[in-house]
């Protein structure tokens, strides 16, 4: 009994540390991420889906050149919210584009090329629900798949016989 | 989807090639190279593409009047090895941890991030066409807002090297995917140096596509065409006996970069081969 109590005594700030860092990253990881987003604009992808029919392109589009526009910016929501309505003039007057209002989902570091139009368009195999989550019927802005590593991408790859080689997504 | 089995290659010509170095700071530019204080140390220079300076001063035989200098725009070769379809760069074989393959297109890639720095690939290439990252990147001044989002920046301690700028190739393709297009061509994809060349001394385009101007059929009966000290190119015509029997018991780099020279003088010097 002894000898267990000394064994976690000397093994007890090992542990307090590693739990300490494990919240300092994680900290870390999430501001690197934007997951708190400075100003959480309320939109719910539930109501805009659903009701309204938008499908994901609507605001999430894609550039001429085949690149992701990226998070859509208040400008977006102004394309059918009339921003000369009353109540919506009063509620837009609180964000701008500056603020970032939405949480990211992830941000691929440097090193990775990923194309969205290249994953999706090609043979129509990937839905942005695949990588995603089901984001559409989500009433938050919140993620809901959290880390998204090489090896999801990889799996996909090798059930679809696409080239996994390095230079696919690397440079 | 059709497969896009392209061959990339290119062609310089040294009789249009002025020596001006565009291509040099194009390919750094682009690349986001690193600039050094002391950028003169050749050995620990970040350059993918070195204008070599190449002259007969040496030769007892060159008087004054027939002095030449020529300037060779030295970048990574592509090296496929004796086979093409089964391409084995000298570099490619030694890696420990697959950092540098072969794509599908004979592009030699180089991945960074996958690299643990042990330099055997510096040490098999026979070009020298490899820089090793001995400090972490530094850029003078404001250089730092002007870097190209498309390349990313490589950590100290790693590989680097020339791979005809395949995040053009990739930029490229995202293009022609948007417009329903799977083939790229050489019109739309072209790396830096050769777009950045004014006298368009160096050509870039598909090896294997008879109406390419770099079709290699054609570019290796070119009388001019000469390879970057691959000696055996000689024995190609001179003896093809002897050729056969060279390539059964060595693996030659074959490189995919061809040079073109009507100077005999800097033919022997390219090519390496000596009549003895």
């Amino acid at each position: 009994m002894k000898g267990t109590r000394s064994f976690l005594l000397f093994f007890l700030p090992f542990i307090i540390f590693t739990y300490i860092a494990f919240i300092v990253f994680q900290q870390a990881c999430d501001y690197a991420m934007n997951v708190q987003a400075k100003k959480l604009l309320p939109f719910n992808h539930q109501t805009h889906t659903t009701q309204y029919g938008a499908d994901c392109e609507l605001c999430h589009s894609y550039d001429a050149n085949g690149r992701f526009n990226g998070i859509p910016t208040v400008a977006v929501c102004k394309q059918c919210h009339d921003p000369n309505k009353v109540n919506n003039a009063t509620f837009f007057a609180g964000f701008s584009d500056t603020d970032k209002p939405w949480e990211t989902f992830a941000q691929q570091p440097d090193l990775v090329y990923f194309s969205h139009m290249a994953v999706t368009k090609n043979e129509q195999k990937v839905q942005c629900i695949s990588c995603h989550g089901d984001k559409g019927a989500s009433k938050t802005t919140a993620k809901i798949k959290g880390k998204m590593a090489m090896g999801v991408c990889m799996d996909c790859h090798t059930v679809t016989n696409v080239s996994n080689s390095c230079t696919v997504c690397h440079d | 989807m059709a497969k896009m089995t392209r061959r990339w290659g290119m062609v310089i010509d040294l009789d249009k090639c002025t020596g001006c170095g565009a291509c040099n700071i194009a390919c750094s530019q682009e690349n986001n190279l690193p600039i050094f204080k002391d950028d003169s140390d050749v050995p620990k220079r970040v350059t993918f593409l070195d204008l070599v300076e190449v002259t007969n001063d040496k030769d007892p035989k060159a008087q004054y009047p027939d002095v030449k200098v020529a300037y060779l725009p030295k970048m990574c070769q592509q090296c496929s090895g004796n086979d093409p379809n089964h391409p084995q760069p000298p570099c490619v074989s030694v890696c420990p941890v697959v950092a540098t393959d072969v794509g599908e297109d004979g592009v030699v890639s180089q991945i960074w991030s996958r690299c643990i720095g042990c330099r055997y690939c510096q040490v098999a290439c026979p070009y020298e066409a490899r820089v090793f990252h001995w400090w972490k990147p530094r850029y003078e001044g404001t250089f730092k807002k002007s870097l190209n989002p498309d390349v990313s920046v490589a950590s100290r301690g790693t590989m680097v090297k020339c791979t005809f700028c395949s995040h053009i190739w990739k930029r490229e393709r995202d293009r022609a995917i948007a417009n329903g297009v799977t083939d790229i061509n050489a019109v739309t994809y072209t790396p830096a140096c050769a777009s950045a060349c004014p006298t368009n001394a160096i050509i870039f385009g598909d090896l294997n596509d008879p109406s390419s101007p770099v079709y290699e059929a054609a570019v290796q009966k070119n009388p001019r065409a000469v390879r970057l000290v691959h000696s055996i190119d000689e024995l190609r015509t001179k003896d093809p006996s002897e050729y056969e029997k060279r390539l059964k018991i060595k693996d030659y780099p074959n490189p995919k970069v061809y040079y073109l020279t009507s100077q005999q003088w800097l033919r022997d010097k390219i090519s390496g081969f000596k009549n003895s």
